[in-house]
């Protein structure tokens, strides 16, 4: 709670297009494809094992990226360090992956 | 929002200066709070170091039992790294970043202050585990299927679980609280390229605070399920996975030890610029280095598990990638060199402990590229080659490079110089000790001597390397001893530190009185450039440029919450060992707290331009 | 940081308006950063156990697709009334906010019954936190999540009261703001636990 009236931070002062929800209602219109068609591939059963994992995999990693970009507001400007924020966890996250299916053994 | 301010109400006496100290959110008294309180875990852990010594000192020693030694050698561990050493980084963090930056206080206060009093708790938690008899005795590392119920069932393991679970929540809380407070508190014209290496690497250490410790988090509370709820994580007969354990707490634990001696680098950059009276050579390249030993830290955990049977492919990319560690370390260490080089060296104290840095950091970094080399480690593993190694980055390392801060910026915390003459003998005893202590321990272990063992038979080629090593643990004694001794003929002594008592300060925290007052800077101060102050000094002024024009300042409210906070997860740490409903009623202390913060809102109080010379910090 | 205002008026993004707003946002999102990594452990120690079933339930077994779905319809519905909240504060608009964010506890608090609901019918099919590396594994994950609901749920809960007590200012809206990014994060996570754990259990 310190005054800091550094140039450096303008708060917001500019004159702001409010943005209507169109985009975010697409997003969500998005997700629930993605998710559906994520669903019905394990659904129906047939399909080939691997692919539908990738399938999978690449439906949650699209919707993700979509709610973040747009429901999280991390393409907008002024996001730098939220995005080294969960870029960084998610590098944490991959060697997390890598070696729960690597390198666990019994 | 012009806050409806009002003054902060102060009570006389002692009572009134006890209160001052539960509720402030001030980042230089928290500093001061973390130094002592550190200081006062340093001592317990050096005490458990010297009872290892004394029961070593010669073969079949019966000083201590074996399961005595057992928790020993835990709780020196937890103790030093968890307790000693992070809070007085954490001291320094706090006493020194915000003026380095410009900047009246940390992003968050008051969670500043929760994470001050939750280390504490957590650390009074583990070490209650003394006076109940139940001690933690798995080691520091906690490995199951010893740390599990079937090994260890007495409470030991549950108050190294909970106490480092409270603990931690501290340590994740200052890491974030610093990350934002540099990003977004710096004085205008602070780019994050005219930042002090100090400032640098508090924050380079606060992101691998951020993305380390979650991990931690986890295999505790998996550790803490399995113990006390009977989950089957780490239970190889109910399908749970010991190696799991290993991995994710080694995935915290390397990154840990990154964090530990990142802000010793920053110091000793530091330290070496002033006392050289010459800009610290190579800035961009020492930043970028910081930032690659991060980022190649969080790749290289399974070091630690060569002989676990990852297979000869995992353990050629981990080798690999800890010996290329070593690349962007040494860039740091010849930068040092070449910013002594050429420059008019002055041997303070401080600056001794930052040149004894240089040597002995390498002597230890170079132990590690040995130890990097997977087939070599099949035969380091276990031993005291590793002792040896990591005792001298973190002892002859991270804590020498504290000692060469906390004498830098005594001054600045507390208005008055430690004396130099004890601070060069603390230095001499202590450096002297630290080498006699663990230099042998390199070749006790490369002659095969295992590490966390009670005793050991004679004429094996121990013995007389064992009780060097042992002197050199009471010297080392004298030396903090000594240093001790400096500390309180200091304060007896009365404040008379300018505000540039080094005279060669290069960076902004020298531009203000000694001790700082409350509110760090009258007015925000323009940066011009790297090594800011020095920049203005060379230019004739005897002052910052001053950003802002004079004003009322707002400070934030100190407040009682974050002491309670902690005491109520403390009383849930009991609660989790030996009452479920203790446990709720701890953690219900603790909500109820969170929620009157939030309803709560703190207005903070004024700091009026006449009261602006008067601005002191009551010790 | 008073110097921009007019007494009453609320600027545009109020919840930056404040270096302490812009703080708290900056500041929970470096705690989003530290959870990612939470939530990575846990769905790390779940892959590596996932497979230890010992005597219980298998995933293909215990898993109902159906009610995945709707707890998933669920959560993303609330994570859009969230994100309709935070554009009602940008407008200013107090009443339409407080209601948009009602509807998404009320959403969360159909999520966590759901859950609770689905919890219940596993115990009952031999699938306990104790059964087996699986089983812990398991309610540890989704039981987390659970667990982050829950908070959120009461947190938005607690912002609606405060607000209809001290109105929209730039000391409320900050939080406001940062409840949502929390909700949508839970999403995310959520986004992530039906994936890997519920469709690829049942692959």
């Amino acid at each position: 709670m310190t005054d800091n009236h550094s140039a450096s931070h303008e708060a917001g002062t500019q004159r702001h297009r409010l943005e209507g929800p169109q985009k975010h209602i697409i997003v969500f219109v998005l997700s629930m494809v993605l998710t559906i068609i994520a669903f019905a591939a394990v659904a129906s059963g047939d399909l080939n094992k691997m692919f539908v994992i990738f399938l999978l995999l690449g439906m949650a990693i699209v919707q993700v990226f979509a709610q973040l970009a747009f429901w999280m507001h991390m393409k907008d400007r002024g996001h730098l360090f939220p995005i080294i924020g969960i870029v960084g966890g998610a590098f944490v996250v991959v060697m997390l992956v890598a070696l729960a299916l690597l390198w666990t053994w019994w | 929002m012009a806050a409806h301010a009002h003054t902060v109400k102060r009570y006389p006496g002692f009572w009134g200066w006890l209160w001052d100290w539960l509720t402030t959110v001030d980042h230089k008294k928290i500093g001061i709070l973390y130094l002592v309180a550190g200081g006062f875990f340093f001592v317990i852990g050096g005490i458990e170091a010297l009872f290892i010594r004394l029961q070593l000192i010669q073969p079949l020693n019966d000083f201590v039992s074996e399961d005595t030694f057992n928790e020993i050698i835990t709780m020196h561990g937890t103790t030093m790294i968890f307790l000693g050493a992070m809070p007085v980084i954490f001291a320094l963090m706090n006493a020194v970043v915000p003026l380095q930056i410009g900047a009246r206080d940390v992003a968050f206060p008051f969670v500043n202050a929760l994470g001050f009093w939750t280390f504490f708790f957590g650390g009074l938690l583990l070490n209650v585990a003394w006076l109940t008899g139940e001690v933690p005795d798995a080691g520091w590392t906690a490995y199951p299927p010893l740390a599990t119920t079937a090994y260890s069932s007495h409470h030991g393991v549950d108050y190294f679980v909970l106490g480092l679970q409270i603990s931690g929540i501290g340590s994740l809380l200052g890491g974030i609280n610093f990350m934002a407070t540099i990003i977004n508190m710096r004085a205008p014209g602070m780019t994050f390229m005219r930042m002090p290496m100090f400032t640098w690497a508090s924050f380079i250490t606060s992101a691998l605070i951020v993305f380390a410790f979650p991990a931690l988090t986890v295999g505790l509370v998996a550790m803490m399920f399995d113990r006390i709820f009977a989950a089957n994580f780490f239970d190889v007969g109910a399908g749970g996975n010991i190696v799991l354990w290993e991995h994710i707490f080694w995935l915290f634990g390397h990154p840990e030890v990154y964090i530990l001696i990142l802000p010793a680098f920053g110091i000793i950059s530091e330290v070496i610029s002033t006392f050289s009276r010459k800009r610290l050579f190579g800035y961009s390249t020492m930043v970028f280095a910081t930032l690659l030993i991060a980022f190649l830290g969080f790749m290289v955990w399974a070091h630690h598990m060569f002989t676990t049977g990852l297979g000869p492919v995992a353990n050629a990319i981990f080798s690999i990638g800890t010996m290329a560690i070593a690349v962007p370390t040494g860039i740091k260490v010849f930068n040092w060199l070449l910013t002594m080089w050429g420059g008019s060296i002055r041997f303070t104290a401080a600056n001794l402990f930052a040149i004894g840095f240089i040597p002995t950091f390498v002597m230890g970094g170079v132990t590690g590229v040995m130890l990097a080399s997977a087939p070599a480690d099949f035969q380091y593993h276990d031993s005291y080659f590793v002792v040896a190694h990591f005792h001298y980055t973190i002892v002859g390392g991270l804590i020498t490079g504290l000692f060469a801060g906390i004498h830098y910026w005594w001054p600045k915390m507390f208005g008055r110089m430690l004396h130099e003459g004890l601070g060069k003998l603390t230095f001499w005893t202590y450096m002297i000790g630290f080498h006699l202590t663990f230099f042998v321990q390199h070749f006790l272990g490369l002659l095969g001597m295992p590490r966390r063992v009670a005793t050991y038979l004679p004429n094996q080629g121990f013995d007389t390397m064992n009780l060097v090593s042992t002197i050199g643990a009471l010297l080392m004694a004298i030396g903090i001893l000594i240093f001790f001794i400096n500390v309180v003929i200091t304060s007896l002594k009365p404040r008379h530190a300018t505000n540039d008592p080094w005279e060669d300060g290069r960076t902004l925290e020298w531009a203000i009185p000694s001790p700082a007052p409350e509110y760090n800077f009258k007015q925000i101060p323009l940066i011009r450039g790297l090594d800011a102050w020095w920049k203005e000094k060379m230019e004739g002024n005897k002052e910052m440029k001053p950003a802002e024009p004079v004003g009322p300042i707002h400070m934030p409210s100190p407040s009682i919450l974050p002491f309670i906070m902690s005491v109520g997860l403390f009383i849930s740490g009991f609660g989790f060992m030996y009452n479920l409903v203790v446990a709720g009623i701890g953690l219900a202390i603790t909500l109820v707290c969170m929620l009157l913060r939030s309803v709560f809102d703190d207005h903070g109080y004024h700091i009026e331009p006449e009261e602006h010379k008067k601005g002191e910090v009551p010790a | 940081m008073s110097a921009h205002e007019h007494a009453g008026a609320l600027p545009p993004e109020p919840e930056k308006a404040t270096l302490e707003g812009r703080n708290k946002i900056l500041g929970f999102w470096l705690f989003l950063g530290a959870e990612t990594v939470l939530f990575g452990t846990l769905f790390s120690a779940y892959l590596a156990l996932k497979r230890s079933v010992l005597d219980g339930p298998r995933p293909e077994e215990l898993f109902q697709l159906p009610m995945t779905f709707i707890m998933t319809v669920v959560l993303l519905v609330s994570s859009l009334t969230s994100v309709f909240a935070v554009q009602a504060l940008h407008r200013h608009k107090k009443g339409s906010m407080l209601g948009w964010m009602a509807v998404t506890i009320a959403l969360g608090l159909v999520f966590l019954g759901l859950e609770i609901y689905e919890f219940n019918e596993y115990v009952h099919e031999g699938h306990r936190f104790t059964t087996s590396a699986f089983s812990s594994s398991f309610y540890s994950l989704v039981g987390f999540h659970g667990g982050h609901v829950l908070f959120g749920v009461l947190w938005i809960g607690l912002l609606i009261l405060q607000i209809l007590k001290k109105g929209l200012t730039v000391v409320t809206a900050p939080k406001v703001y940062v409840s949502a990014i929390y909700w949508h994060f839970i999403d995310v996570v959520w986004v992530f636990i039906f994936t890997v754990v519920y469709l690829m259990g049942k692959v």
